[in-house]
């Protein structure tokens, strides 16, 4: 079996690590506009109810998001009352 | 200078004539896929197009045909990578986009996991990732997941409404030193306490540590609930993980 240099490797990560850091601190500034549970084609993603969620007739299809509320505010609680649990914050 | 005709793959010339526009990127991309063999490009490919499974096949068929490991880690995942980057960044794709990448990735990484062991490059650690139960969400923990990939630990992800029992059977079973526990709720927090004691109940506390981390979660309640450590976000994730594997290390005299 071939061989891998150590440090070779760890340049490697520290490449990977650099390149993964940027994703997370854009991931967080896009979050302050945008659900991060909505892909590109304007598909919700998460596995959980939220209010911008439209259903697909062609299941299993991913709902559409409407993005018409807050996402904060769109997002369904498990035990949903009319003062429902604080989200703390929608930052993933 | 290398040109754009010179890269073989059509999918990877047009994702850099549709997708960068920054003269010094274009040359960056262009020379780096000038160079690289079409198999590495293919996988490239099927990384940004985040399809995990021809990763996984294009990446174990390439090692096996001899290519050095550090070739497909450079040529294949972290070229590939490099478009996905840019693409985030000028809003063309989105988290759920960029997780699908990483999960790629990590197809392709598993072939060179025997490598690397082969090579007595251990692990920087393992973890066991969860949301816990009663929650599902999980956009957080996974970004804390590809972190954690990325520098190097091992991961096992028990994925969203995690019980107390499956956080002890995977830290069991895998024997990680390390797990971490995530909650977007307030209503689901206090289940990182339950859990936590579970694992003083049955008497495995001391063999792991435990780190939390979720947007309503605290340094305080982090505390109160007796947890290792308390991470604010992906980023601080890693240098939490890291550090509470020193301080574990450092318990059992290793």
């Amino acid at each position: 079996m071939q061989k891998i240099d150590p440090e070779e490797y760890k340049k490697r990560l520290d490449k990977i690590t650099d390149l993964f850091s940027g994703f997370v601190v854009h991931a967080r500034k896009q979050s302050m506009s945008r659900c991060p549970y909505r892909n590109r084609l304007d598909e919700c993603i998460a596995k959980f109810d939220c209010r911008n969620q439209i259903p697909t007739i062609s299941q299993p299809a991913l709902p559409k998001c409407s993005g018409l509320i807050d996402y904060c505010n769109a997002w369904k609680k498990d035990t949903e009352k009319a003062d429902g649990p604080d989200l703390g914050s929608c930052n993933p | 200078m290398p040109e754009i005709s010179d890269i073989e793959n059509e999918f990877i010339r047009d994702e850099i004539e549709e997708f960068i526009e920054r003269p010094n990127e274009i040359e960056r991309t262009v020379s780096t896929f000038a160079k690289a063999r079409p198999e590495m490009q293919t996988i490239a490919a099927a990384l940004i197009d985040g399809d995990n499974h021809t990763v996984d096949q294009l990446t174990r068929k390439a090692l096996d045909s001899g290519i050095e490991a550090l070739e497909v880690m450079d040529y294949g995942l972290i070229s590939g990578m490099g478009i996905v980057g840019i693409k985030f960044r000028e809003n063309f794709i989105f988290v759920p986009e960029v997780l699908a990448c990483a999960r790629a990735m990590k197809a392709g990484m598993t072939h060179i996991e025997p490598i690397l062991s082969a090579s007595g490059i251990e692990p920087v650690g393992t973890v066991v990732m969860g949301t816990v139960k009663g929650d599902l969400h999980d956009i957080g923990k996974n970004l804390c997941i590809m972190m954690l990939r990325g520098a190097g630990f091992v991961v096992h992800d028990l994925g969203v409404d995690t019980s107390f029992d499956e956080f002890m059977e995977a830290v069991e079973e895998n024997e990680a030193r390390l797990m971490g526990m995530s909650a977007l709720l307030t209503t689901t927090m206090p289940y990182m306490g339950t859990t936590i004691e579970a694992f003083i109940d049955e008497d495995i506390r001391d063999d792991v540590k435990i780190m939390v981390g979720g947007a309503p979660v605290t340094q305080e309640f982090a505390d109160d609930m007796g947890a290792d450590g308390y991470g604010k976000d992906a980023l601080a994730c890693v240098e939490l993980a890291k550090s509470l594997l020193e301080e574990a290390a450092r318990d059992t005299g290793l």
